[in-house]
């Protein structure tokens, strides 16, 4: 057989076409006219398989991770699918991030953005066209709970490919058929021979992969499937993780920004007098649009951002507060100039004659508040500029930070580091542009980090939303026709002009069908539109965790609590009903009564349910509240039953929906912010009002068992608790509150 | 006079007398195991024991530190073994782990003044805030490193760190065992 000579002949190219991969990723790569090839780093005595994977001859298993580890588990759950391919021994298997590479571009959430935002005919063309631009500009990003819907399978043909080659190598060290021979814990076996990898790994390199790949069987494996520990468990518990903040280079210098509160405003002056004066401080920057302080140490720093007292002057529209953007989202919604994304039935005859439930919800800013705030650490060396910083997306950030320095994007090197928590916000590079607009001026390294001011009051929002929900009942026991019109800004729109130069409109005003994600429910209504109301609030917004679901998942099953209530249904029948199309989301209702105790909703007892698919996944929760003393509300309980489809890690999937979980109470029951004087209101954590440890329910979790392929796991457990509590609240006082964060009783 | 003991270590900070005991631990020491995440002594993630008593790094000036011991995340015990982070490892608490040196130091400290604390003298006590929210999984890996410390129950979830290559080698048979004579790791931990 035709053997590669080529030691590290193993390209991705050749591993992908030879390896029973999906229609869609093949015939992208027969129709490019240029292979990319790694550009991994080997280590002494590494032998580098393919753009995933090395294994040491000491027997380390080194798995190169595109994905940011931000706390969701990729690191870990990805590894472990390449591992249980490759037959290793899961004690031997390390993390490195991957160097930014064309091999590593998020494909999949590119194609189902385009999915969705494309009338019929036009969503393959799309599809093929996102993909080749994810591709070839190697977008690597990670959100929209993609990193195991996009990147499971190539981890799995990684490690059989290596895991072919490894069997070549020993086969022919026993003159035997390398098909007779497996791979496990860590060793090729053949009868009674068996061989390390890392004895066989540098012969291995010299084989190549065959033209198919033999996947193993996804269920009764040793690693797949398994709650194996988290790689980074062990130095999340003894302070040795490195986030971005924690590098130190030689002479670096630290420093703390403030920048310009929107898009529209300019620095009009600073006191560099009383910055100066700092103790510390040994720089100061005015940038038309952030001011800085260099110090030995950041407090000082900071404390010379706080002495600069930066006034911004605007440079055009009106200011921005709470009665602007009330009036703006007030007028969306009453205006004629809606999109219509869902058009099912005859709405208007449905709705012919009378009588309608018409609603009308809101849902408040929400912010980010990851616990580490933005950070860079930038070092200017020569030509080159390197960065260190938590990134979900590093191919953006060197676009950026390239353009922002004038410096070719090959000049410039982002080394990511572990994310402190993100939920969207580390999509964008603010704190990168800005170090390294920094360090290129002092000539040192330096460490770039917000203050938690300006990381709350310099956020980029999950933005208010207001929908009108009208319904109306088919007189048996189910929904006849439902009309929902939501008024919201397209973030997409605002972020993909922050983050993808020249992409788009930027203008939040343009219908988008992401910003009514979710809007669609997965009840059977024959009458049925979904409608997008464009708006500009004059705030930059951004994605956060689960996105349009945030809001959509609290308006409608608010909404279809309340027809219940109407029709004179108990609440969980009602909903079944409907779900003859959606056998999973009913049989997550299902489960997720049972292991509540679910009482029917019955007045007084402050129980309430809820439940949303989103990212190909299905959720269903049932909470248990009680109004404190002081008219709180206190949740107490929550049971939850998920259907993610097949599942690699079920113990981090846990973690994932209780995450998302307190995650979504935050929106819930958190502080409200508003906006003066174009700056949001919150300064700090106590303006969020984020939930501690002693406001945290019991959470039980129903994993269902399921041969489907992997849903998302990362967003799905935030949708359903607002809706959930707020129909517990309903049940525990009779009070329907349609306004997220909620107010119980005048308690705010 | 801004003289303290950090980890064992005799210390003089150079820096501001005002400034937060938080960053002269991280700028200056370079103990980054200790984070910062809000300044205004809320969020916890600045947690480390003063005197045995756990404080708000960043609500302490090295001035008020004077002459006090001051222990970190990296010191709480040499080998990763202290009972609450064999807990934390057991119940697989952490997410994004940003905010667990604060918890963690915190927990260890009520677990010293208290052994068996009840879930409102947990709720009183740890105040940290966890944005990954990983509260549920806290509460249980309290309750266990409490029956660790009590010696109720025994734990030992962590690998250790530090094992040099032979020691690897012989638990776990996929490693190579190291040539005869190879020089051991100078990082490894040796218990005494």
């Amino acid at each position: 057989m035709a053997e590669g000579s080529n030691r590290f002949g193993i390209t991705r190219r050749r591993v992908l076409v030879g390896g029973g991969v999906g229609a869609g990723l093949v015939v992208a790569w027969a129709i490019w006219p240029r292979s990319y090839v790694h550009n991994l780093v080997a280590n002494d005595g590494e032998t580098i398989f393919n753009a995933f994977l090395k294994i040491s001859e000491d027997g380390h298993i080194s798995v190169v991770v595109p994905q940011a580890e931000m706390g969701q588990g990729v690191w870990t759950a990805l590894s472990q699918a390449l591992a249980d391919e490759l037959g290793a021994d899961w004690r031997t298997v390390g993390v490195e991030p991957s160097p930014i590479n064309p091999l590593y571009a998020n494909d999949f959430l590119l194609s189902e953005g385009a999915e969705g935002s494309l009338p019929g005919f036009l969503s393959g063309v799309g599809r093929w066209a996102a993909r080749e631009y994810a591709t070839r500009n190697a977008l690597m990003i990670t959100g929209g709970s993609s990193s195991i819907r996009g990147f499971e399978q190539r981890f799995r043909e990684a490690g059989a490919a290596a895991r072919a080659v490894l069997c070549k190598a020993a086969a022919a060290r026993w003159d035997a058929d390398w098909r007779e021979c497996d791979a496990e814990n860590g060793f090729v076996v053949w009868g009674e021979e068996r061989v390390r990898f890392g004895e066989i790994a540098a012969e291995a390199a010299d084989y190549s992969p065959p033209g198919t790949l033999d996947l193993r069987p996804t269920g009764g494996r040793p690693i797949t499937g398994q709650s194996m520990p988290r790689i980074d468990l062990p130095s999340k518990v003894d302070g040795s993780a490195r986030y971005a903040a924690d590098v130190r280079l030689p002479d670096m210098v630290f420093a703390s920004a403030t920048q310009a509160p929107t898009p529209r405003h300019r620095l009009k002056a600073v006191n560099r007098e009383a910055a100066n004066n700092v103790f510390g401080v040994t720089a100061i920057f005015e940038n038309p649009r952030f001011a800085a302080c260099v110090g030995t140490n950041w407090w000082a720093a900071n404390r010379g951002v706080e002495a600069l007292a930066a006034e911004w002057e605007r440079t055009e529209g009106e200011p921005v507060d709470d009665a602007s953007i009330d009036a703006a989202l007030a007028a969306a919604l009453d205006s004629d100039g809606g999109s219509r994304f869902v058009n099912e039935g005859d709405l208007a005859a449905a709705f012919g004659n009378g009588p309608v439930r018409r609603e009308i919800y809101s849902v408040g800013f929400a912010a980010h508040a990851a616990m580490e705030p933005l950070t860079a650490t930038a070092r200017a060396r020569g030509d080159r500029m390197e960065i260190w910083a938590p990134t979900q997306a590093p191919s953006l950030m060197r676009a950026a930070v390239a353009d922002a320095i004038g410096y070719g994007e090959s000049d410039v090197i982002i080394y990511p580091t572990l994310l402190g928590g993100a939920f969207g916000r580390k999509v964008e590079h603010d704190a990168a542009v800005q170090a390294a607009i920094i360090a290129k001026r002092v000539n040192r390294p330096v460490q770039l980090t917000w203050s938690r001011e300006e990381e709350t009051r310099s956020d980029y929002y999950r933005p208010a939303a207001r929908a009108r929900l009208s319904g109306k009942l088919n007189g048996s026991g189910g929904i006849l026709a439902l009309h929902t019109r939501i008024a919201v800004p397209s973030v997409n729109a605002q972020m993909a002009a922050r983050v993808f130069p020249g992409s788009g409109s930027g203008n939040p005003a343009d219908p988008d069908p992401g910003a009514v994600e979710g809007a669609r429910p997965a009840y059977g209504i024959p009458n049925l539109a979904v409608e997008h109301m464009a708006c500009d609030l004059g705030v930059e917004g951004s994605i956060w965790r689960s996105v349009g679901h945030s809001y959509t998942a609290f308006f409608t099953e608010t909404f279809i609590d309340e027809m219940a209530h109407d029709a004179g249904v108990e609440p969980l029948s009602f909903r079944i009903g409907m779900l003859n199309d959606a056998p999973r989301l009913a049989r997550c209702l299902t489960r997720a009564t049972a292991l509540g105790g679910w009482d029917g909703g019955e007045m007084g007892n402050g129980m309430g349910l809820a439940a949303h698919s989103s990212f190909g996944s299905h959720v269903a929760m049932v909470v248990q509240v009680r109004i404190g003393d002081d008219q709180r509300p206190v949740v107490q309980r929550v049971a939850a039953a998920v259907d993610c489809g097949r599942i690699i890690n079920p113990e981090i999937v846990k973690q994932q929906i209780e995450g998302g979980i307190i995650f979504g109470m935050s929106q819930a029951l958190g502080g409200r912010i508003g906006h003066a004087n174009d700056e949001p209101t919150a300064r700090n954590f106590n303006d969020l009002r984020l939930p501690l440890l002693s406001d945290s329910p019991e959470i039980v979790v129903d994993l269902v068992e399921s041969a489907e392929e992997p849903g998302g796991v990362g967003e799905i457990g935030v949708p359903p608790i607002a809706p959930a509590i707020g129909n517990a609240i309903f049940a525990a006082t009779g009070q329907r509150l349609r306004d997220l964060p909620f107010t119980v009783g005048g308690a705010t | 006079m801004t003289r303290m003991t950090v980890n064992g270590q005799p210390v003089h900070y150079r820096m501001d007398p005002r400034t937060p005991l938080l960053w002269a631990l991280r700028d200056a020491s370079n103990l980054t195991g200790t984070k910062y995440g809000c300044g205004i002594g809320m969020c916890g993630a600045c947690t480390v024991h003063l005197d045995g008593r756990a404080v708000r790094s960043c609500q302490i000036t090295i001035a008020d530190a004077e002459g006090a011991v001051v222990t970190t995340i990296e010191e709480l015990s040499r080998s990763r073994d202290h009972a609450v982070q064999q807990a934390w490892i057991e119940n697989m608490v952490p997410q994004c782990g940003y905010c667990q040196s604060g918890v963690i130091m915190a927990v260890a400290a009520l677990l010293d003044s208290n052994a068996n604390p009840t879930d409102e003298e947990i709720d009183v006590a740890i105040t940290n805030i966890c944005r990954c929210g990983t509260y549920p999984r806290m509460r249980e890996a309290i309750r266990l490193a409490a029956r660790v410390a009590r010696g109720e129950e025994r734990l030992a979830s962590a690998p250790p760190p530090g094992i040099d290559p032979g020691d690897a080698a012989r638990s776990v048979e996929a490693l190579t065992p190291p040539e005869e004579g190879a020089e051991a790791d100078p990082g490894r931990i040796v218990n005494e």
